[in-house]
């Protein structure tokens, strides 16, 4: 089996959780800037711990879109994995001799 | 199988980068990350042997994160695995990865580890991301590279007929 990347359970594989990954860390990232401070994914607090201001994307829900790619990712290479097939070449093989 | 010698990165599934300098690199970036696990569980061991109790404390406070009730669940049901699988697991992990043995499967448990560390750290202030997610990209990038190949011992197991009986194996190899 000539392993390379052809199909398309390969490419929507990659777009997917290439996709999830860069959302959660670059696109929803741009959001935040955008939206002003604070321009972290964690809540600003006070001298007082008081909170002052939020994000406007929950971090949980940026981590949640980077995890769920990778998981994506993860399943694309079990998925290859079992679909490789074994390289056991069970030819019968018999000598001859030439005529 | 036909074998490109030039390339070793040019078969099968690995990302083509087939330069004396990248190979050199990601040789040296593989050692680089498998030390720092194996000193990360070599230290514990050392230090309190394969009983490292902090790592259930840790989980079960990992409330309220994007990966749901998961690691409370861990910290709560899987302490008897997880006081002696945290040293054993990052030094097998840092072992595999340090001398290119069994190279992505060992990436995937760092991965894991890194994973949790980057959730669990949640030190966002800065952004998402974080030292700890760098540290889970470059376990990513072990796998995804066949680090292994590069002057570990996987250039070797992969030429074994076990190997090309059973290609599966270079998913866990590489």
């Amino acid at each position: 089996m000539k392993d390379t990347i052809i199909t398309t359970i390969d490419k929507a594989a990659m777009a997917l959780g290439g996709g999830l990954i860069l959302l959660g860390v670059v696109g929803l990232g741009i959001v935040e800037i955008l939206a002003g401070p604070p321009y972290g994914a964690a809540p600003t607090t006070n001298d007082a711990g008081e909170v002052i201001a939020t994000p406007m994307v929950d971090a949980n829900l940026r981590v949640f879109l980077v995890v769920a790619g990778l998981v994506v990712l993860l399943a694309w290479q079990v998925y290859r994995m079992v679909a490789t097939a074994s390289g056991e070449d069970a030819t019968q093989r018999v000598e001859m001799t030439a005529d | 199988m036909a074998t490109n010698t030039a390339n070793p990165l040019g078969e099968e599934f690995a990302f083509d980068i087939g330069g004396p300098v990248a190979k050199y690199w990601v040789a040296v970036l593989r050692v680089i990350t498998g030390w720092w696990f194996f000193h990360a569980g070599v230290t514990k061991i050392i230090e309190n042997g394969f009983n490292f109790a902090a790592g259930p404390g840790y989980l079960k406070g990992m409330t309220g994160t994007a990966l749901g009730p998961l690691p409370v669940w861990m910290g709560n049901n899987l302490a008897w695995l997880i006081k002696p699988g945290v040293p054993l697991f990052e030094t097998l992990i840092g072992l595999g990865i340090l001398f290119g043995v069994l190279t992505r499967l060992a990436a995937f448990g760092g991965a894991f580890f890194m994973t949790l560390f980057w959730v669990g750290n949640a030190g966002y202030g800065h952004g998402l991301v974080t030292g700890d997610f760098m540290g889970l990209l470059l376990m990513i990038t072990m796998a995804a590279l066949a680090a292994g190949r590069y002057y570990g011992g996987d250039a070797i197991i992969e030429q074994t007929r076990l190997v090309e009986q059973h290609p599966k194996l270079k998913y866990l190899l590489g």
